[in-house]
């Protein structure tokens, strides 16, 4: 299946490689791939964003109260936590990096392997507040330190109905991650007839991107991104594996996935850890390239700390995993062409998305009996 | 109040226990190796300064009442409550002030000096009707207030019997090397900052010292640490006899989400990665990798076999020798079986009769006074499964009712041995008694105010004599302090391997 969809967007990509030879107009070409960016269909309630804001900061939502979910995903650091691997709770090491939360809302997979679907934000919270790795921390246990603190008693009542419940809490981080949009992107006003909202350099940059680096091939639609997974034949962190914190940890998820060698592994096997199937080892999902610039470093396991080093890894082909079903060649870009693909990239992002930490609330106490 | 006096160094321990425990976590294993050296160091500093069980001195027949340490309990009540709050050093620090104040003492008044305990001595009495050793706690029993003895009617005081060893889990050496690392090792618990000797410490008589347990950091539990010692031989663990062996009490203790808050099979991807523990698992189980069974089992037979005490000199006395009991713990243990009627419930070589009792103990305040107590409350009933419109009211810890759903089951607690007592405080399930003296004089005014009380508890009239000859007979039930040292725990290491490389 996936095999079958891979030959689909190859033979697709030829037709777009064959059309910009024959028009000679890679802009025009380009235009047909890259999209702006559209609005959300959901329209959340600005007091839901705020209520889903407060709780996004809110250490009381891990197990021991120490992590919240902006620990990992800094405002100051586009939504990641700038390391090429995720902390994790503490006492354990993550094994991928961070990815940004800016327009993730729209992608159809989430993680780096696509375990969750993009269709349930909701479930994808709730999979981080309960993760031993990320949160661990029990649902009903956060309930109840919620309703121990009367801003969330009285806000919850005012904008989902009722007391703090797990669903509710779950649906207001999902409608604040939902609001974690890119505005006023260069690309966007570009592709909307903007003619100088991209440098001249990044306009040489997109027809390679369109052309001649192949870039595109995976990397279209409005997040640019495909949504799909490929094996690029990352190098792998050594950390993973020589951090005992982080090998526990890889080991851990491994085996509550149903990987058997969880043991013995010695690479990330990506995608393999969810179909479970040989072909789709190493494979990792492509990543929206939105507001690219700011999420540094690269790669599902952080290897890659510069734009530019990514580029170059391109240029070179990829790595070296065996198989490669992704037709990765080496691209022949020179210094200047390369230069123009990052000055390119820069111009996906849009202005900053500049979320404060809001004041927490404090536990107070309560009528005994009154609950 | 705690007897054991704490010098300075070991209260920097503890200090430091408390502080690395609340506060920051340890994100690197050299930290926590660090950490252990510390603490190995501290612990060995500390025994060899020898602590010495501190006894509460009766007050001399010369003397007046005025020093008297009994009174209402709810007059104490404060004064547990304000040490409780703050810790167990403060409660420590609190009880060594007390004993000064004790020196003022002038002399008791004359009714109090009789020797009219030696009326209980009880195997003079005439019998009474046989009821059953396993009367059970609804029944009335009519003789409670009678100056007669119930010895003949409950299971005797007794030594300890032989250790009960469950098949599946035999006592073996390395089994109880690798339990004592495993029970004192964070890495065990969620976010690697709680293990059991967190809120298990042999300091305080292997329970926490507080009134109610810190639990696991985020949240404050909503009962007090029992001690360990002793406890293979119970049949039902926590207050309201939720566990029923030791395995089974360590699995919820690691994974509970207000105690260690751990994940299985992270805790067992951890100790894979600890090379020491893998070769100690295989020695002690077999196999090739450490399994979360194997853990708590291997907890339980340290339990088990490391933390008894069965040299008190009640045991000593039950045992033969006459010498063991002082007179006016003799006295005391005549009015344990009689006029007081603690056997009734305190029975057998434990001293429990491990039976569900209501006994109206005052609520703790602090369940009034701390936000993050209420929510442990409400989540505990939550959890539980109680109906909704008690978890809307919920002010107290329902006991035995979280397990049956039984109205007559609100507020019932399994009655608590009474063996190693002495090291054990606060008492009861909320630790709102901060010393045997208060307890005392709990029973002596018939228990508190509560509609599902037991019938078992009524007023018992005892003269200041006799409350000093029963607390003397209380003392007498604990033996040798259990002191450890805790082992050095080894380090994860960096797994190297051949196998499956792509």
């Amino acid at each position: 299946m996936r095999q079958s969809m891979i030959q689909v967007a190859r033979c697709f990509f030829t037709f777009c490689l064959l059309a910009s030879f024959a028009l000679g107009d890679a802009a025009w070409v380009s235009s047909q791939e890259l999209t702006p960016l559209t609005q959300s269909s959901v329209d959340d309630s600005s007091d839901l964003i705020d209520l889903g804001r407060t709780l996004f900061f809110d250490g009381r939502l891990s197990g021991d109260a120490t992590t919240s979910c902006a620990t990992c995903h800094d405002p100051s650091k586009a939504f990641t936590d700038g390391l090429p691997l995720s902390k994790g709770y503490p006492g354990t090491e993550y094994f991928r990096n961070t990815p940004t939360l800016i327009n993730a809302a729209k992608q159809s997979h989430f993680y780096w392997d696509g375990r969750m679907s993009g269709d349930d934000l909701p479930s994808l919270v709730r999979d981080h507040i309960a993760e031993a790795h990320f949160m661990q921390a029990d649902g009903r246990l956060v309930i109840e330190r919620l309703r121990q603190i009367p801003y969330y008693e009285t806000t919850f009542k005012k904008v989902s109905g009722g007391e703090p419940s797990y669903g509710k809490i779950l649906n207001a981080l999902a409608a604040f991650v939902r609001s974690l949009k890119s505005t006023n992107v260069p690309l966007d006003q570009y592709l909307n007839g903007q003619k100088d909202a991209l440098s001249k350099s990044a306009i040489r940059g997109l027809t390679l991107f369109s052309g001649k680096a192949n870039c595109i091939q995976c990397h279209h639609g409005e997040l640019l991104t495909d949504g799909e997974f490929h094996r690029l034949g990352v190098p792998s962190n050594a950390a993973v594996f020589n951090d005992p914190m982080r090998h526990i940890t890889f080991r851990r998820f491994m085996r509550t996935i149903g990987v058997g060698e969880c043991a013995t592994l010695r690479h990330d096997i990506g995608l393999r850890c969810v179909t479970k199937q040989e072909s789709d080892d190493g494979k990792f999902r492509t990543p929206s390239l939105r507001e690219v610039a700011n999420t540094a470093p690269y790669m599902h396991d952080g290897t890659l700390e510069t734009l530019e080093e990514v580029i170059a890894f391109y240029n070179q082909g990829g790595g070296t995993a065996v198989d490669l079903t992704t037709p990765l060649k080496p691209l022949g870009l020179n210094k200047a062409e390369q230069s123009d693909l990052v000055e390119f990239l820069k111009h996906l992002s849009g202005d900053s998305v500049e979320i404060s930490a809001p004041e927490l609330p404090t536990y107070e106490l309560r009528p005994l009996g009154q609950f | 109040m705690n007897y054991a006096r704490w010098d300075s160094s070991e209260q920097g321990l503890l200090a430091m226990v408390s502080q690395t425990s609340h506060g920051e976590h340890q994100h690197d294993c050299l930290g926590f190796r660090s950490f252990v050296a510390q603490l190995s160091e501290l612990m060995a500093s500390v025994s060899r300064q020898s602590i010495h069980y501190v006894k509460p001195k009766r007050p001399n027949h010369m003397r007046a009442a005025s020093h008297y340490r009994f009174g209402k309990w709810s007059d104490n009540l404060h004064k547990s409550l304000s040490c409780g709050l703050v810790g167990c050093l403060l409660i420590a620090a609190g009880c060594g002030n007390r004993e000064v104040v004790d020196e003022n003492a002038d002399s008791r008044p004359v009714e109090h000096q009789s020797g009219d305990a030696s009326v209980f001595h009880s195997d003079t009495q005439p019998g009474l009707p046989k009821q059953p050793a396993t009367l059970d706690e609804t029944e009335t029993n009519p003789v409670t207030a009678d100056l007669v003895s119930l010895a003949g009617e409950y299971l005797p005081l007794a030594v300890l019997p032989k250790l009960p060893v469950p098949d599946d889990n035999p006592i073996t050496d390395v089994k109880v090397k690798l339990g004592k690392m495993l029970f004192f090792d964070d890495r065990l618990s969620g976010d690697v900052g709680t293990s059991c000797f967190s809120c298990h410490d042999p300091r305080v008589g292997w329970g926490d010292g507080n009134a109610l347990s810190r639990g696991y950091a985020g949240t404050q539990h909503w009962r007090n640490s029992q001690t360990l010692v002793n406890t293979a031989y119970l049949a039902k663990l926590f207050w309201a006899g939720e566990s029923t062996s030791l395995e089974s009490q360590a699995d919820s203790a690691i994974t509970g989400n207000l105690a260690g808050n751990g994940d299985k099979v992270m805790i067992e991807e951890r100790l894979a990665q600890i090379p020491e523990y893998v070769e100690l698992f295989h020695e002690a189980f077999g196999g090739t990798r450490p399994l979360y069974d194997h853990v708590t089992k291997a907890i339980a037979t340290f339990e088990r076999a490391a933390l008894n005490s069965d040299d008190s000199p009640l045991d000593r006395y039950l045992a033969g020798d006459d010498s063991a009991l002082t007179e006016e713990a003799v006295r005391g243990k005549a009015l344990f079986e009689g006029k007081a009627g603690c056997i009734q419930c305190h029975n057998g070589a434990l001293l429990t009769d491990e039976k569900m009792h209501n006994l109206a103990v005052p609520e703790n305040p602090l369940f009034t006074k701390d936000p993050l107590r209420q929510v442990s409350l409400r989540y505990q009933h939550f959890i539980r499964g109680v109906p909704e419109e008690k978890y809307r009211t919920a002010d107290r810890d329902l006991g035995l009712y979280y397990t049956t759903k039984r109205e007559s089951d609100l507020g019932k607690f399994r009655t608590p041995p009474l063996r190693y007592i002495s090291y054990t405080a606060p008492y009861m399930h909320n630790g709102v008694f901060e010393t045997l003296e208060d307890v005392i004089e709990f029973y002596d005014t018939g228990g508190g105010e509560d509609e599902n009380k037991s019938d078992l508890l009524k007023p018992l009239n005892l003269t200041e004599d006799e409350k000093w000859d029963l607390l003397e007979f209380l003392e007498s039930m604990s033996g040798t302090e259990v002191r450890m040292v805790p082992p050095e725990l080894p380090d994860y290491e960096v797994i190297q391997t051949t196998a499956a490389t792509h």
